[in-house]
């Protein structure tokens, strides 16, 4: 096969591509413009840390999204939440291991709340989660009200959003980088490798195209070059944050749990054709309630990163939130009309739009000019997204 | 069971639709290993009577027995245990799924049982999608392709691979060759042909009455709900025609004082 044929054949991948050249054109920009700043290990180490809670709503909303709806009450939900771990701490003496599993459950109840207005009182999303989006505003102006804003003590919370995964002690190579870090990148890319050769092992065997070899080898050194560059950086700085390590969790479980399993294939059915979906005994009110709930648990976490990042509850933690989950997503890759979109999408989505939040700001712009960029890149890339598919067509 | 005893037996089903009555109270009988023509003008009511035997549809009155046991059915699902397959004459497809994922829709082979959070053997599946189309011989390039990017008769073609993926007893095809090539039709009418000597019992809806006469061996006529002949399938074509025609649009009737009482 040519080098043409391969792309050809590969053509319904382009939108995946793009988006990586994007963030690989992004980061590169900023790391030129920035003299380095933009790639030095403190600054990526801030920045995944003031991503993780975004990342964490933008995986839920994907699947939202999917499934052709919306939820506009995560913001405001996050930080109720988080207000709500804030005061179990602070005020009730709650125990650490107690308020993270209730405020978690909260989640998950606040969420089918939602899934039941949308599945069973069969209310738009869009409306329903406006209703969720004023109530929750209110219930943290309420709960925060007395207080004003909550300062965390408890030192083990706070860690969750600032802190960093401990290192071996009294190793005397590599002085100043993180060994642990450095020794789960490795691992990553030992995984990776390996997994994406019995893959292809046993597509072979079952007789389904493979990418040529140059380009297989060249998918995996890059992938490698990537996992192996971003490992570097983190454990030249403080080694990988405890939000990084909870980010990478929620994400390999929910890729694993999105293309890898029978609940996942019924969620992107229902996305595509729910009357199809239902013709063939998948419940699409079984799937809304799943797809809700989750979205409400990943919210409580997202609320618990919040809080923990800033140490603190504040009267309107959470604030717009959930439009820049929602932007998230759609750069990464969702449909509005549903059915598509892929959780590794919107993490990149997510991380495309805070590194231009945060090269911009290194290189001291305007914050209403840099509205106006995260504006024309959301555009580009829902452009991009429709142009590839009627090409892909 | 005996050989007397039909596969299916719908008694009085009646179905409205807010204020258009679909269904006026049809009997159809499936006997074993039959093929069964189902015709009727637009609006007869044909997709209704189907969807009710296919548990999309709950019927307001009237019951259905299955190999002589009186059967309810509240979804699809009811109707897929009890071996009953249908093609959807709108296919029923999801075009974000690849076509091994519309062929096992809602009945995904696993290769970790964990009910919903149970592991896809996607390669089992996709062996086992490429042998059910290549019986079709309409060709479809990859089973990995997307719905969505696939033509009108390949379309067909994986509806009409997963309503047999399955061995059931009972196939039924809502105008499965509506959107195929001449060719493809033909290959479609072996396929009933085939799945009939494998023993399946299967009906086919079609607007194309040679389809219906090359292979069925009764034929029912609905019109604005109700049946209105119901006999063997003989004579030559052109005679074949002309009396389901008249039947179609109302100059026959064999059930009129039925209808009355
Ligand atoms: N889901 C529905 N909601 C409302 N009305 C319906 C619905 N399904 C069918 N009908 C009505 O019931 C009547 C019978 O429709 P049906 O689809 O069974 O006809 P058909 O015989 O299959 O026609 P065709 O040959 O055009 O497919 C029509 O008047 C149709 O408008
Ligand atoms: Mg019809």
């Amino acid at each position: 096969m040519s080098f043409k044929d391969t792309i050809k054949a590969q053509r319904h991948n382009i939108r995946d591509y793009g988006m990586y050249v994007a963030f690989v054109m992004i980061v590169v920009f900023f790391t030129i413009t920035t003299k380095g700043l933009f790639i030095s290990s403190r600054n990526i180490g801030n920045l995944v840390n003031a991503t993780s809670y975004i990342a964490v709503l933008a995986v839920g909303m994907t699947l939202v999204i999917v499934i052709r709806h919306i939820d506009l009450s995560v913001g405001y939900l996050a930080g109720a939440l988080g207000a709500v771990a804030a005061i179990a701490l602070k005020y009730w003496l709650l125990p650490l291991y107690a308020t993270i599993p209730m405020v978690l459950a909260l989640g998950i109840v606040a969420g089918l709340v939602t899934a039941f207005l949308v599945a069973q009182m069969g209310i738009p999303a869009f409306v329903a989660t406006l209703a969720g989006w004023l109530f929750y505003q209110g219930l943290l102006q309420l709960v925060t009200r007395s207080t004003g804003t909550i300062v965390i003590e408890n030192e083990t919370f706070n860690a969750l959003g600032n802190g960093f995964i401990p290192d071996f002690r009294g190793l005397e190579i590599l002085p100043g980088v993180h060994k642990v870090t450095l020794l789960l990148g490795l691992v990553a890319i030992v995984l990776f490798i390996a997994n994406e050769i019995n893959n292809r092992r046993k597509t072979l065997a079952y007789d389904f195209e493979v990418l040529p070899m140059n380009m297989f080898i060249l998918k995996l050194v890059f992938v490698s070059l990537v996992i192996g560059g971003i490992t570097w950086v983190m454990a030249g700085y403080q080694g990988l944050s405890w939000a990084a390590v909870i980010l990478i969790v929620v994400v390999l479980a929910y890729s694993y749990i999105t293309t890898r399993t029978v609940v996942g294939r019924h969620i992107y059915a229902v996305g595509g054709n729910p009357e199809a979906a239902e013709l063939n005994g998948i419940s699409v009110r079984k799937i809304t309630f799943l797809v809700f709930g989750s979205m409400g648990l990943l919210t409580a976490l997202a609320g618990i990163l919040y809080a923990s990042w800033l140490r603190s509850a504040t009267t309107i933690a959470g604030r717009g939130m959930e439009l820049d989950a929602i932007a998230a997503a759609f750069v990464g890759g969702a449909a509005v009309a549903g059915g598509v979109g892929k959780v590794t999408g919107s993490i990149l989505g997510a991380l495309v739009m805070a590194s231009l939040t945060n090269g911009m700001n290194l290189l001291g712009w305007d914050i209403s000019i840099q509205y106006m960029v995260r504006a024309l890149v959301l555009a580009a890339a829902v452009v991009f997204d429709v142009a590839t598919r009627r090409m892909a067509k | 069971m005996t050989e007397t005893t039909a596969v299916v037996e719908m008694r009085n089903i009646k179905k409205h639709f807010a204020a258009v009555e679909a269904l006026r109270g049809v009997d159809l009988e499936l006997r074993h290993n039959e093929v069964l023509g189902l015709v009727g003008d637009n609006a007869a009511g044909k997709s209704t009577l189907m969807k009710v035997l296919s548990g999309a549809y709950i019927p307001d009155e009237g019951e259905i027995l299955i190999e002589g046991e009186k059967v309810h059915m509240a979804n699809p699902l009811d109707a897929r245990r009890l071996g009953i397959e249908m093609v959807y004459q709108d296919l029923a497809l999801a075009n974000n799924l690849d076509v091994t994922g519309n062929v096992f829709l809602g009945r995904e082979a696993v290769s970790i049982e964990l009910g919903p959070l149970g592991v896809m053997d996607n390669h089992r599946m996709e062996q086992e999608a490429q042998r059910l189309l290549s019986r079709l011989k309409i060709a479809i390039p990859s089973v990995r392709l997307l719905v969505e990017r696939l033509s009108g008769g390949q379309r067909q073609a994986v509806a009409i691979a997963r309503a047999t993926a399955f061995d059931s007893k009972v196939i039924i095809m809502d105008e499965p060759t509506a959107a195929l090539s001449v060719a493809a039709i033909s290959q479609v009418l072996d396929l009933v042909r085939e799945l009939k000597a494998q023993g399946a019992s299967i009906i086919i809806i079609s607007h194309r009455l040679e389809d219906i006469y090359g292979v069925s061996d009764r034929l029912v006529v609905l019109r604005q709900g109700r049946k209105v002949h119901d006999c063997p399938v003989v004579g030559d074509l052109d005679e074949f025609r002309e009396r389901v025609v008249a039947y179609m649009i109302g100059a026959r009737d064999d059930f009129a004082n039925a209808a009355v009482g």
